[in-house]
């Protein structure tokens, strides 16, 4: 098993025309995973690498039973893509544009919250599930095997590039992923860390979770409780990195938009101290992943 | 996220129906000697520079007269506040206050939802009131498909113990802050004190607005007013920074990328992406390296733009070695990275036999990148080494070399 990025994916992938997504759509196709159809308006009955394209979503969903959609659309149309999404029953729906306003963000949030439709991210890199064969958007590029090799860790990060950067670590470490997840930077996204840990909690395939954060948000913290409070009871590895943005000036910017401290909130050695205190192991430096790895996995 | 200034928050503010004091914004004394003639004495001077808690920086102050005014436009007009040289001034006519209030509005994170906090203890800091008398602070969420109805700022007043002529008017001007935190896209809106007057009147005396950079493009009104970027510096952008975003939007749609000036340091810093950068900082710190700079990249960006951003790494002052560290890459293509690279080294005529360079850049088109590189004779790793091992590499290389 794996979490969200599974067989049972039925893909199609809003803005498919575009530069990134026509690439990824190749991507996917070789890796064996299969996008039934593409949503571009006014370019319907044309094909992206052999995949029919649709002028709307409805008639998408009346021709192929689809159930998850990747979203590739511009900034300015992104909220509009993801209503279109909701209201077509789409049930897993991934967003991979960045940049797209905050308060657009907040409204399909909120409807999707009303119609029990999961979102990952914004400004996500995509899932991804090397035993199911199963990539949703552009984590894993044209080479997937390099960083994601299937076993039994399961991945999450804030950060895209840390979403495969991790992942290789789990392999040099000897081990592979059953599901990585790369949430999103941005300061508003569908799937915090706490609710990917409530879907690995439950795969058996998953025996650790390697969790990737960074300063600001609360969700280091979410994540602390929610282990406090027996929701997530396998071993998990974090690590927060920017330490050194607590020397810097309050309420500077590093890295991703959502990596802020104000207020005194949002520290890294205060998210390490607190996942420490809820029993999960938290390195030092970035190596000790591989030792920690070698260590928790094994056990079991 | 940009900061607008108090004078354009105010100007947005009254547009919108809110009463604001009258004012002047003056760049001289002589301006400030005429707002304060035309308003009228006691007035109230204001630094005109983007950071808040200024009234603890001394730069906010009072004047019953114009001997009074000349003195602290002066002192003013000669200090920094948080590193912000002060240029203009708010002056604005002293209201009478008979209570103040606290409104901010933004969205938490938390649960994706704006929120509004809101207080009758108003004129400090919220985090003062909050140790002060928690119980005088309401924290509501709003339903953002719905909006925010007149009822709902109603209670929070009266919950909050307001009566009569002042709930009213509270209620009115909280209802209409709401919809400028929607119309213009902020991230914050905060009035404190949002006065009421001794006439039962709401004035906001103070706002603080950030709007959303990511939606500028539908926001003509605000277009000019802001400095995109403004959050990436505690200080007003340098030359070189500002060199760096030209270059960045430049090619909009081609990678992202980021330059923060640091003082000192010897390590040009060209790091990716968002995540990964600071892993890498925080590691060459660890091992003893000093950063120039900060620079993250992502997003498979031109060979151009890397070129533009290298060249202004390695040509700051003081800059004698270059550490390029990135996670495996998802999308960015890496011989373009390594095309940018080559031609601004080879164009500043660094010598790459003296010059300590480490390179750790693997994924997309790799094969390709590896070659340039040995061509132009530059050291160069793959995924044969971890992140934190290229920033250790840099950091011994420096110290050999000294």
């Amino acid at each position: 098993m794996a979490i969200l990025a599974t067989r049972d994916c039925r893909i199609v992938i809003q803005g498919i025309t575009g530069r990134e997504a026509s690439m990824v759509t190749r991507h996917a196709l070789s890796y064996g995973t299969k996008i039934l159809a593409g949503v571009t308006p006014g370019k319907e009955g044309q094909q992206v690498e052999n995949v029919p394209i649709y002028d709307t979503l409805k008639r998408a969903c009346q021709r192929h039973d689809l159930n998850t959609s990747i979203i590739y659309v511009p900034p300015a149309f992104a909220h509009d893509a993801v209503m279109e999404a909701i209201g077509n029953g789409i049930k897993l729906i991934v967003i991979i544009t960045e940049r797209i306003p905050r308060h657009d963000v907040a409204r399909f949030l909120a409807a999707a919250k009303r119609a029990d439709c999961t979102i990952v991210g914004p400004n996500s890199v995509g899932i991804l599930s090397p035993a199911e064969k199963v990539k949703l958007g552009a984590l894993g590029g044209d080479n997937v095997s390099r960083c994601f090799v299937p076993g039994e860790v399961g991945v999450i990060s804030r950060s895209g590039g840390m979403t495969a950067e991790c992942s290789w670590m789990v392999k040099r470490a000897g081990f592979g992923v059953s599901t990585s997840v790369s949430l999103g930077g941005d300061p508003l996204i569908g799937s915090p860390p706490k609710t990917i840990l409530a879907l690995f909690e439950k795969d058996p395939k998953t025996k650790a979770v390697v969790l990737w954060g960074e300063p600001g948000t609360s969700h280091e913290e979410d994540v602390a409780d929610f282990m406090k409070e027996g929701g997530f009871t396998k071993p998990l590895i974090a690590y927060v990195a920017g330490r050194f943005v607590e020397d810097m000036s309050e309420g500077t910017v590093f890295g991703h938009a959502a990596s802020i401290i104000e207020g005194g909130k949002g520290k890294p050695s205060l998210k390490n101290a607190y996942l420490r205190e809820a029993g999960a192991h938290v390195p030092n430096r970035f190596n000790e992943i591989i030792e920690l790895l070698q260590k928790v996995v094994r056990k079991k | 996220m940009s900061r607008v200034l108090e004078h354009i928050g105010k100007q947005i503010l009254h547009g919108n129906g809110i009463a604001v004091p009258s004012f002047f914004v003056a760049a001289g004394k002589t301006e400030a000697d005429q707002a304060g003639d035309n308003l009228g004495y006691p007035v109230v001077i204001k630094a005109l520079v983007p950071v808040g808690k200024r009234g603890k920086a001394g730069a906010v102050r009072f004047a019953e007269n114009r001997g009074e005014l000349e003195k602290i436009s002066e002192e003013m007009l000669s200090m920094s506040v948080r590193n912000f040289p002060v240029e203009k001034l708010l002056v604005e006519k002293k209201i009478d206050i008979a209570q103040e209030l606290y409104v901010s509005i933004t969205i938490d994170s938390s649960n994706q939802m704006p929120v509004i906090i809101a207080s009758t203890s108003g004129g400090i800091d919220i985090e003062e009131i909050a140790k002060q008398d928690p119980s005088r602070i309401s924290k509501r969420h709003v339903n953002i498909l719905e909006g925010l109805h007149q009822y709902q700022a109603k209670e929070i007043w009266s919950d909050l113990g307001l009566k009569e002529r002042p709930l009213q008017a509270a209620t009115e001007t909280l209802w209409k802050l709401y919809q400028v935190f929607r119309r213009y896209d902020a991230t914050v809106l905060e009035v404190n004190p949002l006065a009421i007057t001794t006439e039962g009147k709401t004035v906001a005396a103070a706002v603080l607005m950030g709007v959303d950079d990511d939606a500028l493009y539908r926001q003509p009104e605000l277009s000019d007013k802001v400095e995109i970027g403004s959050d990436r510096a505690w200080r007003p952008l340098t030359q070189r920074e500002k060199d760096m975003v030209a270059v960045d939007r430049a090619e909009p749609y081609r990678g992202t990328a980021r330059y923060t000036e640091m003082d000192g340091g010897d390590i040009g810093f060209f790091c990716g992406g968002g995540g990964g950068s600071l892993l890498v900082y925080d590691m060459l710190l660890q091992y003893g390296g000093k950063p120039a700079n900060y620079t993250e990249f992502g997003g498979n960006p031109t060979d151009t733009k890397v070129y533009g951003l290298a060249k202004g790494i390695l040509s700051k002052p003081g800059v004698k070695g270059f550490l390029l560290d990135a996670n495996i890459t998802n999308n960015t293509q890496t011989d373009l990275v390594a095309k940018g690279i080559i031609k601004a080294v080879q164009d500043l005529g660094i010598d790459v036999k003296k010059f300590p360079i480490v390179m750790r850049l693997a994924g997309v088109n790799e094969p390709k990148a590896r070659e340039l590189f040995q061509e132009a004779g530059i050291e160069y790793h793959g995924d044969d080494i971890t992140m934190e091992d290229a920033a250790r590499l840099i950091a011994e290389k420096m110290k050999n070399q000294s």
